[in-house]
Order: structure tokens, then C-alpha cells, then sequence
């Protein structure tokens, strides 16, 4: 019988008898389980999407206060917050995501995600990587195994023959992140990069000021040369030799890396110096993202897609904490939690997640672009004694769209006060073996990348 | 000729209702525009200042600037940590304001107080729990506040000496953003003691509570008009937040702003004529003044 990933170890559950049944048969068809679904799923068509969006919300949302509200649990569960219809009958959200409801056309809903940490680290490590191995928590402790690579590296490299060969197509990278690199407190977390795929397919890096508009971290441009100026190559170039003359000057000149390179030579190319240069959008078009950093991130990300740029991970910031030194602070809301979303992470979220969606359909990109929101974690359902919420990874959300994902379906249901699934739970794994089935990846093309596929596609959503 | 400076609104008070048409002044007065996030808004009680929380190159702090528009300070630039929601007293001498203590990935919010041009920073409410929206008391003796040292949050007011903590509710809902009437004697809160968030009033010993809205909305920040009269209010009963006026009554709905963007953080001019409170329509978070009859 085929194995496929970590199927018996990552549910308390195990496999279903109808599990058994398939895996029994795609081995005698000689398929995986996983292409199997695939088929099932797409029927003769494949795979949909040829583009993802993954919006991070790092920090962990709580489940209660988004998608997953429960009225008729006691007052110290529920919150404060009522709910609203979404448009599909019967199933509410919270009330502070009203253009988010009216997208559940578009959108659908797993209320039953869970993972092994409570540790941000970790859960993080988890989340972008489907795996636990090499992610160090609190403590400083790397766990046992190499770190996996994030799951943009993973769609990066499977879909690039080389990125030589596609950057000569193109002129751009195939992974980008919109934002800080990842933390919890002063240390950067595990699973951002390409890990064992090589750090080719680590992310090029943007990073977006409501201030000062959009950054290159890598090459630290000088101040007055944003990417918006891209458009004066000589000015570019210009910048850049001082750049590396400074360089020269320090005696670093040999330490300019690989990936240093490429970014340059990345700079240099208009195809992809358009897809961030976020100038060529109205006024209008800017406005109805949100003027935030996570709403002018997320309608850069609709800009690299359109530029051919296969993956990309929007952060809602670096950090986890919601106030903090930069980002738009994250969703660990140990205290506070019910006048921050009230205040700023809700209408943030529910409006650039929406325009994103309302866009990317507009312009007839949604069907070939799958959009994932999700955090690391959920929170928990019994509120704390400083109006907020601790750590909860045995139960949370996620949504998604786009991509061959059928609006309008809620997969999975928690119990009554969302502390754990109900049926149907699933994993980070199941989340990146879906996004990778979406995308056309067979269990085939991980092997070939030395990688062991993990997780099920989670069929209810196509 | 009606010209837009020479029209003001036409408050026709309606019925409470949902869909109540709304009576736009003129075109609000835009007052900033570099659209970084702010809220509780607060004129100064001589009218020529604002204050109000802003999120700038990623730090929470108390910012002021000149009420017409202009140049914005922060009140308090030594401060290394977030800092929020300040309250002018009734004299305009004193800021009480929230305070918190970054530990980890959690805080320990105090209450602060300082003078009107920052100095003279100390602690009134140290930090025990959840502690928020300070609020002087008209007659500049005492602080309200929102606190959880009992649970949940309650609404609590201590001397401006620290001393005598009184608990003024105690209802497993959360009672937030207080506001004394001008003349002290009623207080109006946000509670979700209905099941939805609505605004409340009662006396200002904590007694005779009475639910002031209605409805599957969400209704917080009453304020005060300096009349006593009527309250400005934030509410998303028109699909998204919008600035409301009601009478202390809880009658004659209006919505005074009418965007499709978030509008929030009301704030009476002294003479109440004018309401400051910010906005998104310009995409940022900006302030923003309408005149109001």
C-alpha cells in the first residue's frame, strides 16, 4: 500500500476505511493518492491555479472574532462582537468582517485547521513548511530534523525548471515576500526560505511604508531611489555602482551574494521592476485596498502575479506582538484583543482581503490565482482576564479562494466554543498539500525535488 | 446662492432606524494627509488643539496638533512605548492618558497623567489588569476608566490622587468607552450587556442603567455634546462605521457622516458646532471636521 507523507501520524484519528479504499486503488493505477484527488477534483482540466497568494496573519487570529463565531456560547467565550449573515445561508462570521460576508461567494471557509505548537516558532515553522522539523520555539532549541522548505520555495522550484531558464523568460523571481522577515521577539523564525532546495529559492524580499512606499531590504537603496522610481534605469544603475563602490570600499565586494545578484539584475529588468512599482496604480485603485502596509502589500501582490510571479507571501508584519516597531502589528492579542480588532486588524483585513478578491475577479485573475489567509495558530476561546486571548493551536481558520477553490463552501466545523474540530480536522500540511495540488504539483514533482510529499489535499474544496 | 461653506446641516431628527436617511453637513474639512492611523480624537477644552493617538513609523503615541491643521507633535517623545488615548481636563491643564509596558509579547497598560504640554508625567493607575479609556471628570476630581481587575472589563473611577478606587459596574459584559455628561452627573458607556454592543447611560454613582440604541449593530464611543443635549456616536448600522447623532434620550437618530469609509473617533468641538473625527475616504486615516447644527 502506498504511504503518502505523514498521513498516520498526523491525526489522532488515522485514516478513514474510504482513505484505505483510494490510496488501495491509485497504487494499482499506479497514481498517489494526492493525483489522484487531483483528478478527481479538476477532472480532465488539471490544475486551475497558476498563481498564489498567501496572506500570512502573523500571530495567530483568534477564530472566535473572525470566521468562526459563536453566538451561543457563554459571554466570556464569545466576545463582545454579534455577528452578521455571510451569503450563504445559515453560516455567520463575525461582525466586524462585513465585506468579507459578502464575499463568501468567492471564499471558502476551514474552520478546522489545528497544529502541534502553541509556540509561535514553531507553529510558524509548521504553518509555512507543513513540517515541525528545525523550528525553534521559545526556548532557542532547534527540533529535531532539517527545517522543510516554505511552501513558496516549494511551488517556486517545482514550477521553474531553473531559475535561470524562467528569469530569462521573465526577468523575475518565482517566490516573493511582501514584508519583514519573520520573528518571535528578536529572533527570526525557521521556514521562510528555501531551506534544502538551496537558497536560490529563498524569497526575494519587498517590504511596503505607508511612509516611504516600497523597499528593497536586499539592496538597501539608497532613500530618495524607491522601486516607484525603477522607471529611470540610468538613475538605477547610477545608484547601484555607488552602491557597490561602498561595497568595495568596506571590503566586502567578494561577500556579495548570489542572491544579491539576482536582485539586481532583477532591478534591472522592466518586466520585473513593474510588477512593484505600485505608481502605475490610481489613486482609487490604492484607496480601496487601504492606505495600510498590509493593504498596499496585498494589491502589490496582485502586481507580481500579473507579472508572472507564481507565489507570493504577503506578511501582515515581522512580528507578532500588535504593538510593536513596524508592520501594522501582529494578531497576538494576549491582551487588548477586542479593541484592536475592533479598532484597526478587522477593517484592515476585511477590506484589503476584499478588494484583493473584488480585483483579482475583476480583471478575470481569480480562477488562476488561489488566495490563502491564515495564521499559525488560533486563540483561545476563554477570554482572559486582560480582555484577551492566549495561544490555542488545537483549533482555527482559514480562508480561501480562487485558484479552482469553489466559493461558498465551509469545510470542517468546531465544537461549541471552537476549542477543537468537530469533524473533519486538518493540518498545515493538509493546507500546503492543497496548495500544491492546486497549482498542478504531483506527489511526483516534490519527489523529484527530494522532498516527501505530506499531507491530504483537502478535496471538499474544489 | 448656497455655496458648500454657507450650507450647514439640516439635522432633521428621525426615528431610530437603520435605514434613517442620512443629512450630510458640507463636505468635512480634511485636516491631515499622510493617512498614518489614529483615533481618540480630543479638542482641547480652549478649542485650539487637538489631540489624538497616532501610529507613526510604527509607534503608538499621543500626537497634537493645531486645531485649524498644521504641523503634528508628539506630546511625549521620550516616551519609548505605546502610549494612547489621552483625555484633556476640564481646566485643559492635565492629560490622562494610557500607558503600556511592553514584557514580552504581552503588556502592562497603566494609567498616566501629565500636564497639557507633557510635563509632569507619572502614574495614576498602575498597572493590575486591563486598564483603558481614561476620562477626567468635569469637576477635574476624578478619573473613569475601564478595568478588568475584576474579570471582565468594568467601568471604575479613582481620585485624581490615585486613591479611593470605585467599582461603578459589575456585569459579566464588557462596559468600554466611558464618557461623562458635561455637568457630571450621567455617564454614557459602550456594553455589550444586550448581547451586541450598544450605548448605555447611567448615573454617575453607577446606578440606573438604561440601554440607549437598539438593534443588530455595533454602537461604541459615545461623546458628549457640551449642550448635554445629544451624543455623537460610532456605529456600523449603515453597513460600515459611520459617526451617528442621537439625543441623551437615545431618540432621533442621524447619520451625520454617510460614507462608504470607516468613519470613527468622534470628538465635539467645545462649543459644539463642529465634530472632529477621522476617517478613510482620502484611503489613509485621516482627521476630519464637519460642522454640525
Amino acid at each position: 500500500m502506498l504511504l503518502v507523507g505523514n498521513r498516520t501520524t498526523r491525526t489522532c484519528a488515522g485514516p478513514h476505511r474510504r482513505a484505505f479504499l483510494q490510496v488501495g486503488a491509485s497504487s494499482v493505477l499506479g497514481l498517489s493518492l494526492a493525483d489522484l484527488l487531483r483528478v478527481r477534483a479538476n477532472g480532465a482540466s488539471g490544475a486551475k491555479a497558476k498563481a498564489v497568494i498567501l496572506l500570512w496573519l502573523w500571530g495567530g487570529p483568534s477564530q472566535l472574532d473572525t470566521f468562526d463565531p459563536k453566538p451561543g456560547a457563554a459571554l466570556d467565550f464569545r466576545g463582545p462582537f454579534g455577528t452578521i449573515p455571510t451569503r450563504v445561508p445559515g453560516v455567520r462570521f463575525g461582525e466586524l468582517f462585513p465585506e468579507l460576508a459578502k464575499h463568501t461567494d468567492k471564499l471558502a471557509v476551514i474552520r478546522s485547521l489545528r497544529t502541534l505548537s502553541n509556540d509561535h516558532g514553531i507553529a510558524g515553522t509548521i504553518g509555512l513548511t507543513g513540517s515541525a522539523a528545525g523550528g525553534t520555539g521559545l526556548d532557542g532549541k532547534p527540533l529535531q530534523g532539517s527545517a522543510r522548505p516554505a511552501l513558496g520555495s516549494v511551488v517556486a522550484k517545482a514550477t521553474q525548471t531553473t531559475p535561470q531558464r524562467k528569469q530569462g523568460q521573465s526577468g523575475i523571481h518565482p517566490f516573493w515576500v511582501i514584508g519583514g522577515k519573520l520573528h518571535q521577539g528578536k529572533k527570526a523564525i525557521i521556514g521562510e526560505g528555501g531551506g534544502p532546495l538551496g537558497a536560490a529559492w529563498d524569497p526575494f524580499r519587498l517590504e511596503y511604508d505607508p511612509a516611504t512606499g516600497t523597499k528593497i531590504p536586499a539592496l538597501q537603496l539608497p532613500k530618495e531611489l524607491t522601486p516607484e522610481r525603477m522607471a529611470d534605469r540610468q538613475k538605477l544603475l547610477g545608484a547601484l555602482a555607488n552602491a557597490d563602490r561602498r561595497a568595495s570600499e568596506l571590503g566586502a565586494a567578494g561577500a556579495l551574494s548570489e542572491y544579491r545578484g539576482r536582485a539586481l539584475a532583477m532591478l534591472t529588468s522592466t518586466t520585473a521592476a513593474a510588477g512593484f512599482d505600485l505608481s502605475k496604480e490610481t489613486d482609487a485603485t490604492k484607496d480601496t485596498y487601504g492606505r495600510t502596509r498590509f493593504g498596499q502589500s496585498c494589491l502589490l501582490a496582485r502586481r507580481l502575479v500579473e507579472a508572472g510571479v507564481p507565489f507570493v507571501q504577503v506578511n501582515w508584519s515581522d512580528h507578532v506582538e500588535a504593538e510593536e516597531d513596524s508592520g501594522d502589528g501582529g494578531w497576538d492579542h494576549h491582551y487588548r484583543n477586542f479593541q484592536i480588532m475592533q479598532d484597526r486588524h478587522a477593517p484592515w483585513l476585511d477590506q484589503s482581503m476584499s478588494a484583493l478578491l473584488s480585483d483579482l475577479h475583476d480583471r478575470k485573475m481569480l480562477d488562476s490565482t488561489l488566495v490563502l489567509a491564515v495564521g499559525e495558530f488560533g486563540r483561545s476561546p476563554k477570554i482572559n482576564d486582560k480582555a484577551g486571548r492566549e495561544h490555542h493551536p488545537d483549533c482555527y481558520c482559514a480562508l480561501v479562494a480562487g485558484g479552482g477553490v469553489k466559493g461558498g463552501r465551509f469545510v470542517g466545523t468546531s465544537d461549541k466554543v471552537a476549542a477543537k474540530p468537530a469533524d473533519t480536522p486538518l493540518t498545515p500540511a493538509d493546507l500546503n498539500a492543497t496548495v500544491q495540488h492546486a497549482i498542478g504539483l504531483t506527489s511526483e514533482q516534490i519527489t523529484g525535488l527530494g522532498l516527501t510529499p505530506a499531507g491530504r489535499v483537502i478535496e471538499e474544496l474544489f | 446662492m448656497f455655496t458648500p461653506r454657507t450650507v450647514l446641516v439640516l439635522i432633521t431628527l428621525l426615528p431610530a432606524h437603520p435605514f434613517a436617511p442620512s443629512l450630510k453637513a458640507e463636505e468635512p474639512a480634511r485636516l491631515t494627509t499622510d493617512g498614518s492611523f489614529k483615533q481618540n480624537l480630543q479638542w482641547s477644552p480652549d478649542g485650539k488643539t487637538l489631540l489624538f493617538t497616532r501610529i507613526h513609523e510604527g509607534k503608538m503615541s499621543l500626537w497634537t496638533m493645531p486645531a485649524e491643521g498644521g504641523a503634528m507633535k508628539r506630546l511625549l517623545p521620550d516616551h519609548k512605548e505605546p502610549h494612547f488615548d489621552g483625555h484633556y481636563s476640564k481646566d485643559g491643564k492635565r492629560i490622562v492618558y494610557v500607558y503600556d509596558q511592553l514584557q514580552g509579547t504581552d503588556g502592562k497598560l497603566r494609567i498616566n497623567v501629565c500636564n497639557a504640554d507633557g510635563t509632569d508625567d507619572g502614574t495614576l493607575v498602575p498597572h493590575k489588569a486591563f486598564e483603558e479609556s481614561p476620562r477626567f471628570a468635569p469637576d477635574g476630581k476624578r478619573v473613569l476608566w475601564v478595568s478588568t481587575r475584576d474579570g471582565n472589563p468594568d467601568l471604575y473611577t479613582v481620585g485624581t490622587d490615585g486613591k479611593d478606587i470605585k467599582r461603578l459596574t459589575n456585569d459579566p459584559a464588557y462596559d468600554l468607552h466611558p464618557a461623562f455628561s458635561p455637568d457630571g452627573t450621567q455617564i454614557a458607556f459602550a456594553s455589550g450587556r444586550s448581547g451586541r454592543q450598544k450605548v448605555h447611560l447611567m448615573t454617575a454613582d453607577g446606578s440606573k442603567v438604561t440601554k440607549l440604541t437598539d438593534g443588530e449593530f455595533l454602537d461604541a464611543w459615545p461623546t458628549w455634546n457640551p449642550d448635554g443635549k445629544r451624543l455623537a456616536f460610532v456605529s456600523n448600522r449603515s453597513g460600515n462605521y459611520d459617526i451617528w447623532l442621537m439625543t441623551s434620550a437615545g431618540k432621533e437618530l442621524v447619520n451625520v457622516t454617510a460614507h462608504k469609509a470607516q468613519d470613527t473617533s468622534p470628538a465635539w468641538h467645545p462649543q459644539g458646532k463642529k465634530l472632529a473625527f477621522v476617517s478613510t475616504r482620502g484611503g489613509g486615516s485621516d482627521v476630519y471636521v464637519i460642522e454640525v447644527k
